[in-house]
């Protein structure tokens, strides 16, 4: 297990102005057992307390309570074994703008004690792997949002450290570069990387780990493997828009090869296991009564379906 | 320890020499000072040779490099509190000292170069100490860098907001250049304004300079100098390191 955390909890102080303080829960008792060289992610919207906890694991946040080991250290009293464990790249990315990457490579690699001529290899090692070594010798500041992510990337894994954080890697990348670092990813596990990683994106908790979390409000509130979780909201869901969506919802949800209906903003989504044969049945069921539909669509039960059942929210209007 | 603060040093003055144009345009405002000045300094002070009027003004134009430049440094790291460097170094193996350690010996540095340009510039235009004078005088500006950038650091990371660090600055730079004596000595002045200056570290800083430049190597203003400028820095040193800590909530 390179991460185990019991019951983390995190509340700030905020400042409100004119003195006044806030107490803000950031993070509300978490508990992660992450396996070795899996990919783990900790999907959930804006504000769920993602970065908090990545935070308190890397060390730099001191947890309010609870505890937490990373790579077998402890994050407070081990601070400094785990530091030497962990790379680390931050929402933010933390690229030095007014260096070249290089040298932001390079310094990382020799403050972690590889000697110059070490430092050097391994910066030009990663430099080929990320296509970075056209653009190595300028400042960050002249890069594309891609680029810089690469490079943000590529320092945090100078250090070869057996852990990485990844707050937020694809946040403002286009779809190409986002294909792309999702590859690095996957290799990163190919080598027996263990990696954390946050998103609010669906799609790519979906694509990319073997096990998340989903986290709302500073809690968790489902875990398992993409697969395991979207088998509990059933495998299909049909999209419905009508005029009387109440009494559309009571015909639906009496129908027995539907095993869960939710009204959402107008719209209603039944669940159901076979979707290609429900669907003309739910139609005609609807058709009785002379309900008329203004919408419909089939689709594949998403992570965001889980979301929905676990919080009552879409993730989408939740993020 | 020390090899973490070198790393960064050396990261860092990298980074300077990629930009010198910065330095040069440091020690404009002194250099003016002493052109323009001076001269007409020496109108005042009856009796007056340009050697004397320099000697008494040159230590307040380099301690101006110090005010205008030095106490600037840190306004680089107020985007660092929030583009994720900090964040990355605080997490690394990195010695935390060595971060700010490291950039206030490169602003040493920086100011040590500024003000031996500024002070060749003075003994051209007829300045007169001697060597030891000189050295020292380098050290001191060494020692007044490494307090006024390490104020400057901290106030960064204590306030992390690029509009409060420079009101903070703009407002005390006045009073401390002009409570410093900067431009003429403060003992000119009444009692009461002399007890205020007491409370100016660079009161003293400028003192020692002008001790130094009279050939009065051995006056006890150099060593006042020097101490109260070392203690102050590691004050504002160990303020900065609290404040990196405060930087996670
Ligand atoms: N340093 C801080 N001081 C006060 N409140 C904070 C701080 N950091 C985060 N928060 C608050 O904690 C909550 C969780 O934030 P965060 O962990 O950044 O969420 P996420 O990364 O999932 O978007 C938010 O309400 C945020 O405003
Ligand atoms: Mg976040």
């Amino acid at each position: 297990m390179i991460i185990e955390a019991h019951d983390l909890r995190k509340t700030f102080t905020a400042k409100r102005g004119r003195g006044k303080t806030e107490q803000v829960e950031a993070v509300r008792g978490i508990d992660l057992a992450v396996e070795t060289g899996e990919i783990f992610a900790a999907l959930g919207p804006n504000g769920a307390g993602k970065t908090t906890t990545v935070r308190m694991l890397a060390t730099f946040t001191v947890p309010t309570s609870g505890s937490a080991k990373v790579a077998g250290y402890d994050v407070v009293s081990q601070a400094a074994k785990v530091r030497e464990s962990i790379g680390y790249v931050s929402q933010a990315g933390g690229v030095d703008d007014n260096a070249p990457g290089l040298d932001s490579l390079i310094l990382t690699a020799r403050l972690a004690g590889m000697s110059l001529k070490q430092a050097k290899a391994r910066a030009d090692e990663l430099l080929t792997t990320f296509s970075l070594s056209d653009i190595a010798n300028r400042e960050a500041k002249t890069l594309s949002g891609g680029q810089k992510r690469r490079f943000a990337l590529a320092i945090g894994l100078v250090t070869r450290p057996p852990l990485v954080f990844l707050d937020e890697p694809t946040t403002g990348l286009d779809p190409q570069n986002r294909a792309n670092l999702w590859d690095e990813v996957r290799k990163l596990r190919d080598e027996g990387t263990s990696v954390l990683l946050t998103t609010h994106y669906l799609d790519e908790a979906d694509a990319l780990c073997d096990r998340l979390v989903i986290i709302d409000n500073g809690k968790i509130v489902a875990e398992g493997t993409p697969g395991e979780l979207k088998k509990e909201v059933a495998g299909d869901v049909v999209t419905l828009k009508l005029k009387g969506s109440d009494e559309a919802e009571d015909v639906l949800k009496a129908q027995p090869y539907i095993k869960e209906v939710r009204a959402e903003d107008g719209l209603l989504r039944a669940y159901l296991d076979d979707g290609e044969h429900g669907l003309p049945m739910m139609l005609r069921a609807l058709e009785e009564r002379n309900l008329t539909l203004e919408s419909i669509s089939l689709d594949r039960a998403t992570l965001d379906d889980v979301f929905l059942k676990h919080t009552g929210r879409s993730l989408r209007d939740a993020a | 320890m020390l090899r973490h603060t070198l790393l960064f040093f050396d990261y860092e003055v990298k980074n300077l020499l990629r930009r010198p144009i910065w330095a040069v345009f440091g020690i404009i405002q002194p250099v003016m000072y002493l052109i323009f000045f001076a001269p007409l300094l020496r109108t005042t002070v009856p009796g007056g040779n340009m050697e004397q009027v320099l000697a008494m003004f040159t230590p307040g134009a380099m301690m101006m490099i110090a005010l205008f430049g030095s106490l600037f440094a840190g306004f680089g790291m107020i985007n660092e509190t929030r583009n994720g460097v900090l964040e990355r170094l605080a997490v690394s193996p990195a010695w935390r000292p060595g971060i700010v350690l490291g950039r206030v010996m490169k602003d040493m540095v920086a100011l040590v170069v500024q003000a031996t340009l500024v002070m060749l510039l003075a003994l051209l235009l007829g300045l007169r100490i001697t060597v030891p004078a000189f050295l020292l005088m380098l050290l001191l500006m060494a020692a007044t860098g490494m307090f006024a950038a390490s104020l400057s650091y901290g106030l960064a990371l204590a306030i992390r907001d690029e509009m409060g660090v420079s009101q903070i600055v703009q407002f005390f730079a006045l009073p401390l250049t002009l409570l410093a004596g900067l431009f003429l000595p403060v003992n000119l002045g009444p009692q009461w304004l002399q007890t205020v200056a007491k409370f100016n570290p660079l009161y003293y800083a400028v003192e020692a300079g002008r001790s130094l430049f009279r050939g009065d190597l051995g006056d006890s203003t150099v060593p006042v100098a020097f101490g109260l400028l070392i203690v102050l820095a590691a004050i504002t040193l160990t303020w900065s390191m609290r404040s990196l800590r405060s930087l996670a909530g």
